[in-house]
């Protein structure tokens, strides 16, 4: 065992392993602060390029721009209110409000901590719990899956904002574009409107950059009585990385808490950093003490939000290291690249290839590492993005947005949705709909029908998702997590400390 | 203070009344068309077959959101019905609405202008569509003077032809060439 360890170090720290490892990282970070170029995307395009390298170098390189990416979006989520990736939505909370308190260069930093540890836990959790965790999270049917998409939906009550009726209608608008296109059982088309622009659905990224970014460029250039072409955020950057790192620190409960529900998302086939984000922010915000200053800029909604994300990279390749099963697009991608190295992923791995798993341990915690010195060696240069007027950033941004959309598919019918789709995403911005939870209907509404249905076929009793203990389990707690939710709306509602609207 | 504003106080819950008119029939309008377009959806939703196969069909779960999307809608649009003739009814809001699209002038001309770019893109190419929105965008949020229009020109050639070089040289992306012009 010690002899496969020490061989996977030597190959993971031979000199140009780390020379690529280092350009993933950057390449990682860079593709994840443009909105819409996911961590998927990036893998696909560093896959050709590992071709030609050893199965662990090319595996470590790819592990690199997994963990760049994951940080990466926060960038934009902080800087510019806009979530890069999918799973940095939930950092656009509170690292956006408080970039624009004046702190940017604390909620950078606080994302960029937060992710490192997230992934260090994960990285842990992934060496301990590796085998465990992932028999666990095959044995799960449709019919957990459907009791745990019921009990992550339950993330609404925290995500509406001033009202709750708005945010509801917000979160099953959601749902609702999410059966647009074929049915994911059968490929039946429907309310398509016999539109071709419709027939392949609506891709999750272009209602994600036409709902979040559209709607927010649009926002900035508005006029309040006052010049729209100063910076985003005017006032002078104040960066203290070690004091931060510090502040992260002396938030462990909410740091381990979030990393484990990275973790395990993670390890769920078919959920990820999209999922796992939100529900480590509702898991901080529930456990809280001022669960009303969440929204406003607190420390906490961030580094919930970025351990969570993060910490989905370990719990991923639990099921893909212990039983060849990728817990996600990005895994499957991983899983690829062994695959076209003659190397079989599944249950044997770790037995046939010993040397190769402690290089994937070894080479995620140098990976977050390499994420951490590149951050803070560049953040200074990200922060310049805060200096640049309105009128050079809004616009240029809409054409990252415009291309993020188009790179996709290389479809221009997906410009025409993000068109509309920003649009719709506008009004509802000025009609102080709560965004978030359409987003998460969008994301959760297809794995939900999909499950639901699946469950239903194998078995037609509707009873069955209450007689199976786990699936039991998640609907209990999505009860409880309701009962929680209407308690403190309407706590706050009769203090009058919350908005009179909040039940409206 | 002078004489022309003898009860600021009361001007103020005046003009928050119509502003929360003006809001609420804003939204109003919104749960009216939601819960329209819901019920259109739940009946299209209907029309499609059921399955041999499983006991719901493709058309069962978009049925069952959109039944509950217009049940919230529903709910919604009478609250704000109430909450309209609370805060002074229809004239404060009305009246309110005009100042509400003078505020947003910059951000409708700039989502129209990317709809004119999005339905050019394909014709002109990304080069010079995208020069074309960049530079009238940037004029319209900076204002036109001597300075802004050389600091547009510039951005807007390294945006458009220098992101189109980046994509399609570095990353293999090749955006829409065009008809007119393949850059």
């Amino acid at each position: 065992m010690l002899d496969a360890f020490f061989q996977g170090a030597h190959q993971v720290f031979a000199f140009d392993t780390l020379i690529y490892m280092l350009i993933g990282s950057v390449a990682g970070i860079v593709a994840a602060a443009i909105p819409g170029f996911t961590v998927t995307m990036a893998i696909i395009l560093t896959l050709p390029l590992t071709f030609a390298m050893e199965p662990l170098q090319g595996i470590s390189v790819m592990l690199s721009v997994y963990v760049g990416g994951y940080t990466g979006g926060l960038i934009s989520a902080a800087l510019l209110g806009i979530p890069g990736t999918p799973s940095s939505v939930a950092t656009t909370f509170d690292a956006f409000p408080m970039a624009r308190n004046g702190e940017p260069g604390r909620a950078l930093s606080l994302g960029v901590w937060a992710s490192f540890f997230g992934t260090i836990i994960s990285t842990l959790v992934l060496i301990v719990a590796a085998p465990p965790l992932a028999v666990v999270a095959v044995r799960l049917g449709p019919w957990e899956y459907f009791s745990l998409i019921v009990f992550a939906l339950t993330i609404v009550a925290s995500l509406v904002g001033n009202s709750l009726i708005r945010g509801l209608i917000a979160g099953v608008i959601g749902l609702g574009l999410a059966t647009i296109g074929p049915d994911p059982m059968m490929g039946r088309p429907r309310l398509t409107f016999d539109m071709d622009l419709l027939a392949p659905g609506l891709p999750f990224l272009v209602v994600l950059i036409g709902i979040f970014a559209i709607s927010q460029l649009l926002d900035e250039v508005e006029i309040h009585g006052k010049k729209v072409n100063h910076a985003l955020i005017p006032k002078s950057i104040d960066f203290k990385t070690w004091e931060v790192m510090r502040e992260v620190l002396m938030r462990p409960v909410n740091l381990i808490r979030s990393s484990l529900v990275g973790v395990v998302i993670g390890a769920l086939p078919g959920a990820g950093g999209s999922i796992a984000n939100l529900l480590a922010y509702d898991q901080a915000k529930r456990s809280s003490k001022t669960p009303e200053k969440f929204g406003q800029g607190i420390a906490d909604g961030v580094v919930a939000s970025e351990a969570g994300n993060s910490a989905t990279a370990g719990g991923g390749l639990i099921p893909l290291i212990s039983l060849g099963i990728p817990g996600s697009a990005v895994d499957a991608i991983l899983m690829a690249s062994l695959m076209v190295h003659g190397i079989s992923v599944g249950p044997r791995l770790i037995l046939d290839h010993a040397d190769l798993v402690y290089g994937m341990f070894i080479a995620l915690t140098v990976a977050s590492f390499m994420m951490l010195v590149v951050c803070v060696a560049s953040m200074r240069l990200f922060l310049r993005v805060t200096d640049i007027p309105k009128q050079f950033i809004v616009p240029t941004v809409m054409i990252c947005c415009v291309i993020g959309a188009f790179a996709l598919n290389n479809r221009m019918g997906d410009l025409y949705l993000l068109g509309a789709i920003g649009l719709v995403g506008y009004i509802l911005k000025c009609l102080d709909y709560p965004l978030a939870p359409l987003v998460l209907g969008v994301i959760l509404g297809p794995i939900a029908e999909t499950n639901l249905r699946r469950a239903l076929m194998s078995d037609g009793d509707w009873t069955v998702f209450f007689t199976r203990p786990i699936s039991a389990l998640f609907l209990a707690a999505a009860v409880l997590s309701v009962i929680l939710s209407i308690r403190s709306i309407w706590k706050a509602h009769k203090k009058g400390n919350g908005n009179k609207d909040a039940l409206a | 203070m002078t004489a022309d504003t003898p009860k600021p106080a009361a001007a103020d819950a005046v003009a928050s009344a119509a502003t929360r008119a003006r809001n609420e029939l804003a939204r109003l309008v919104s749960y009216i068309v939601f819960g329209v377009a819901a019920v259109y959806c739940v009946w299209r939703a209907s029309s499609l077959p059921t399955s041999r196969w499983e006991p719901l069909g493709a058309g069962s779960f978009p049925k069952l959101v959109f039944i509950v999307l217009a049940a919230l809608c529903l709910f919604a649009a009478i609250k704000s019905v109430i909450d309209i003739h609370r805060n002074g009814g229809m004239p404060e809001a009305v009246y309110a609405f005009g100042r509400w699209l003078k505020i947003r002038r910059i951000s409708f001309a700039i989502y129209g202008l990317l709809v004119i770019y999005l339905g050019v893109l394909s014709t002109l190419g990304f080069s010079l569509a995208t020069f074309g929105f960049l530079l009238i965008a940037q004029l319209l949020i900076a204002g036109v003077t001597r300075r802004t229009v050389i600091q547009s020109v510039i951005a807007a050639l390294v945006f458009s032809f220098g992101l189109n070089m980046l994509f399609a040289d570095v990353f293999n992306v090749f955006l829409p060439r065009g008809v007119l012009i393949a850059f």
